[in-house]
């Protein structure tokens, strides 16, 4: 918890006493002792499990509580207890103890927390600064991607090899399921995890996020999350999709509940940082900071935060009920004992879609938020942008049914929906029209993140008008189950969300990392993805039209040559992807040092110095004017009078060597 | 989440950030509202299943199994309610009390809202032990069940807040100057007693499923 420094220094506030060195505990505890912590865990989980239900079959029990013996039970309490360990071996729980026992923490611990003075290893144990929080989500997500992406090789490796079957059919299905839910978590966490958590409070003018404890709490619950997920592989997988409807998941092998305890922890890690975002930018804004003067990235932020919040619980849900329908035998959404798979697909998609808007909303509100400062030019229509984003939060709590027009539910409200969803485009559209009118006669400043710009609003169209076509009834009778499908979601996902955040990251890597994203081969990367994005994806809308069904292994000769084609562009994504991620890895090591305010952006970040300090600020700044008051055109005047959101005590805030 | 340790100009400040515990105080109150929102989206989702499962009665297999299991009696929901009703209206007193200066008054009601709380969650327990249902005896003992796990969840919880605020309270760390902890501790303890109460109305409301003509919905088995 940082946010001590400056108050302290000018309050000598007294502190309870020291009961031992700062930190206590977590003095000992990091990702190694986390590690060995789950594993240990999982173990005991594993065989106490196995000992109480062998009891109890032994016994011959029937009464109500005799729990189901057998794998599925022993396999769930050992991803809990690895869940469980892992958190206690990083230190997670020694906040709650402490609060418990009425013991505080003193400013010393909170520094230590913090990772004041501490080097590289504070970004191995569970640390409190936002910043360092920012970074984990950084290469977390990454790690991801690269994992995903590996997968969609594998998948179009197989697509494109019509002549022969590469995998076995059931590998093939898990690899897809597994692709498809890695995915989604990294898109989700792409933005809200190293932009939310690194840059958000900064603009915000706040010392860090508002429950620091449970920023740390969120990123390592996030961790713990994957290894379940990962190990689906070794246990028959999920060959379900990332959907894993009912009774497909509740028939399928154990490796359903990896994914199962998998979403429910991430849930959680969504949960508690959704709860400190919000209360972040809604309590924690600078003096001075009114809602009309608050960048818009951080209403992206907003939105995306209470989306997360309201909606992921009915995802968790949905994994502890059907989880529960194989451990406990209870019958949910088992329908020959009264369950119903209906109930899992309303539960499952009351978050699914709003999911998609979790993923993209922030990746364009980042796009919006440093548009003007290539532009040179105010942010066009502020007012339209803020009621685009909650246009859209609004609007996405009535448009799930589109994703069951097919399923027999309810086909009296399929219209409803239909025209639900339909009008979702209209703030949609709202969006692109802001960054179109801001572009309008501008100069614009040709780097790497304007650059994303351009993709973004290509892919974005794209892929909104295809949506609306899908969101038809009729036209869904169709598509609906195709290739056409799949393109479809990954303009959205990927050539939206994906690229867009590619931008959203190049703009701030500068203030994240204190170096700025080699231009030449960031771009070269960039486009030859955008390039390979294209190829595939408008070839599978082909492959969609000519009637190809997605999620097949096997298909007609007629498929052979858009499959030939979409695999030959996934091999270009993927190339892409490696130049773009050689100039992250590269950049961050050498490259050119970035100024305080690397773009000549108005927003608060750019009045810190680069690399941030330990509190952010010196002094906290009070703002005075709107973060887009550009007047001039010329992009590359940055005289600091001109560019900087006008702040009280701005010397002292913008000194840097 | 910070304490009170000393005041500055008639503020009293938090020794971990340094700021007014109103300002801590505000963010704390914010933050724990937020997570109402998301549990009640929570108990939302339990309460549709199990009135979209009683509802629909698929297969006609809603009422527990005949022969070998039955409806749960209704009554232990309600006293397990009423215990958590009555230790939250206690932990309110005790708030209230502490703000007009009774320490000792806050420490009692946090003391005795533990036990109740506790004695409710041995009682959760107890229920779940003794429903006249296994887990797979039909939907209804289903949703019935994980009505009560969640609330058991609850209960637990509510305990261990409840008795480190007593904790806190004989630490000094809840006081007549920062009494915020104990307030949301009474806040979170409010949105359980309401969602407990839905649950009792619905297992109490809503036992035979109204579409006693239930078309036959298949069995999807393999």
């Amino acid at each position: 918890m940082s946010t001590a420094v400056a108050i302290h220094e000018e309050a000598h506030v007294p502190q309870p006493k020291q009961i031992s060195k700062p930190g206590g505990l977590l003095r000992r505890t990091n990702f190694l002792t986390a590690l060995i912590s789950g594993v240990v865990t999982a173990a005991v989980f594993w065989f106490v499990t196995d000992k109480i239900t062998s009891a109890v079959a032994g016994a011959g029990a029937t009464n109500s509580m005799a729990l189901p013996s057998g794998l599925n039970i022993n396999i769930t309490m050992m991803y809990i207890g690895w869940v469980i360990g892992f958190m206690a071996g990083i230190g997670a729980f020694a906040g709650p103890i402490r609060w418990f026992l009425g013991h505080d923490l003193t400013h010393a611990d909170a520094e230590y927390m913090a990772g004041k003075d501490m080097g590289r290893e504070k970004f191995w144990k569970f640390t409190t600064d936002h910043k360092v929080v920012g970074i984990q989500y950084l290469v977390v997500t990454l790690v991801l991607f690269g994992f995903g992406g590996l997968l969609a090789m594998l998948i179009r490796t197989e697509l494109g090899a019509t002549w022969t079957e590469v995998f076995n059919p059931n590998f093939y299905n898990s690899i897809i399921g597994t692709h498809g839910i890695v995915m989604i978590i990294a898109m989700i966490i792409v933005i809200s995890g190293p932009i939310g958590n690194f840059i958000v409070p900064i603009m915000c003018g706040a010392r860090d996020m508002a429950f620091p404890r449970l920023n740390a709490l969120s990123i390592w619950l996030l961790i713990a999350a994957i290894p379940p997920l990962v190990s689906n592989l070794l246990m028959g997988g999920i060959r379900d999709g990332w959907t894993v409807y009912q009774p497909l998941a509740d028939q399928a092998p154990i490796g359903m509940i990896g994914y199962q305890i998998c979403i429910i922890t991430f849930a959680f890690s969504t949960g508690i940082a959704s709860v400190n975002l919000i209360t972040t930018i809604v309590r924690m804004r600078a003096a001075g900071m009114t809602w009309s003067r608050t960048p818009i990235l951080v209403y992206g932020i907003l939105g995306s935060s209470i989306m997360g919040l309201v909606w992921f619980p009915m995802y968790q849900y949905s994994q502890i009920l059907a989880l529960s329908d194989r451990t406990l035998l209870t019958s949910f959404f088992v329908p020959s004992s009264g369950g119903s798979v209906w109930l899992y697909e309303n539960l499952f998609w009351l978050l699914g879609h709003p999911e998609v808007y979790v993923i993209v909303i922030p990746a364009t509100a980042g796009l919006l938020e440093y548009l003007p400062v290539f532009v040179r030019k105010p942010l066009f229509s502020y007012k339209l942008a803020v009621s685009g984003i909650f246009g859209v939060v609004g609007l996405s709590a009535v448009v799930w049914v589109h994703h069951m027009y097919m399923t027999g539910w309810a086909p009296q409200s399929n219209y409803p929906f239909m025209m639900s969803t339909e009008m979702i485009s209209i703030p949609f559209s709202f969006l692109v029209l802001v960054i179109l009118g801001t572009m309008w006669r501008g100069k614009p400043w040709k780097r790497l993140p304007m650059m994303a710009v351009y993709a973004v609003v290509w892919n974005k169209v794209i892929g909104g008008i295809t949506g609306v076509y899908l969101s038809d009834t009729p036209v869904d009778q169709y598509m609906h189950g195709s290739m056409f499908v799949v393109a479809h979601f990954h303009y959205m996902l990927m050539g939206a969300g994906l690229f867009g955040a590619m931008g959203v990251i190049s703009y701030f890597f500068p203030k994240m990392i204190g170096r700025y994203l080699d231009e030449l081969w960031g771009s070269i990367g960039f486009w030859t993805a955008f390039a390979g994005f294209q190829i595939t994806f408008m070839s599978m809308f082909v492959a969609g039209l000519q009637g190809m069904p997605r999620r097949v292994l096997q298909f007609d000769s007629l498929f052979n040559i858009s499959n030939w084609i979409s695999t030959i562009g996934a091999y270009i994504i993927g190339i892409g992807m490696l130049i773009f991620l050689y100039a992250i890895i590269d950049s961050w090591r050498n490259g050119i040092p970035a100024p305080d305010n690397p773009w000549g952006g108005k927003t608060l970040e750019n009045f810190t110095s680069t690399p941030v300090p330990h509190e952010n600020f010196p002094v906290l700044p009070v703002v005075t004017s709107g973060p887009y008051d550009f007047g001039t055109p010329d992009p590359y005047e940055l005289a600091d009078d001109a560019i900087m959101q006008k702040t009280e005590g701005a010397e002292k805030v913008s000194a840097r060597s | 989440m910070s304490d009170t340790k000393a005041t500055e100009a008639g503020r009293t400040l938090s020794p971990t950030t340094g700021e007014s515990v109103e300002v801590t105080g505000s963010r704390d109150k914010l933050g724990v509202w937020m997570i109402i929102v998301s549990c009640t989206t929570g108990t939302i989702a339990l309460l549709v299943s199990y009135a979209y499962l009683w509802s629909l009665n698929v297969n006609g297999a809603w009422a527990p199994t005949p022969g070998s299991a039955n409806w749960a009696p209704v009554w232990p929901f309600w006293v397990i309610f009423t215990a958590m009703l009555i230790a939250t209206l206690i932990m309110w007193n005790g708030y209230r009390s502490l703000r007009e200066g009774k320490v000792g008054a806050m420490k009692s009601a946090a003391l005795l809202s533990s036990l109740l709380l506790l004695g409710a969650f041995i009682g959760q327990i107890f229920q779940i032990a003794r429903f006249p249902f296994g887990p797979a005896d039909g939907a209804y003992a289903s949703a019935t069940l994980w009505l009560a796990i969640a609330n058991g969840i609850w209960l637990f919880l509510a305990v261990f807040l409840t008795a480190a605020i007593f904790n806190r309270t004989r630490a000094g760390r809840v006081s007549v100057e920062n009494p915020n902890h104990a307030r949301l501790v009474a806040m979170f303890m409010t949105y359980l007693c309401v969602a407990a109460f839905l649950g009792c109305v619905f297992t109490t409301v809503m036992q035979e499923s109204p579409n006693t003509n239930s078309p036959p919905f298949g069995t999807f088995s393999q």
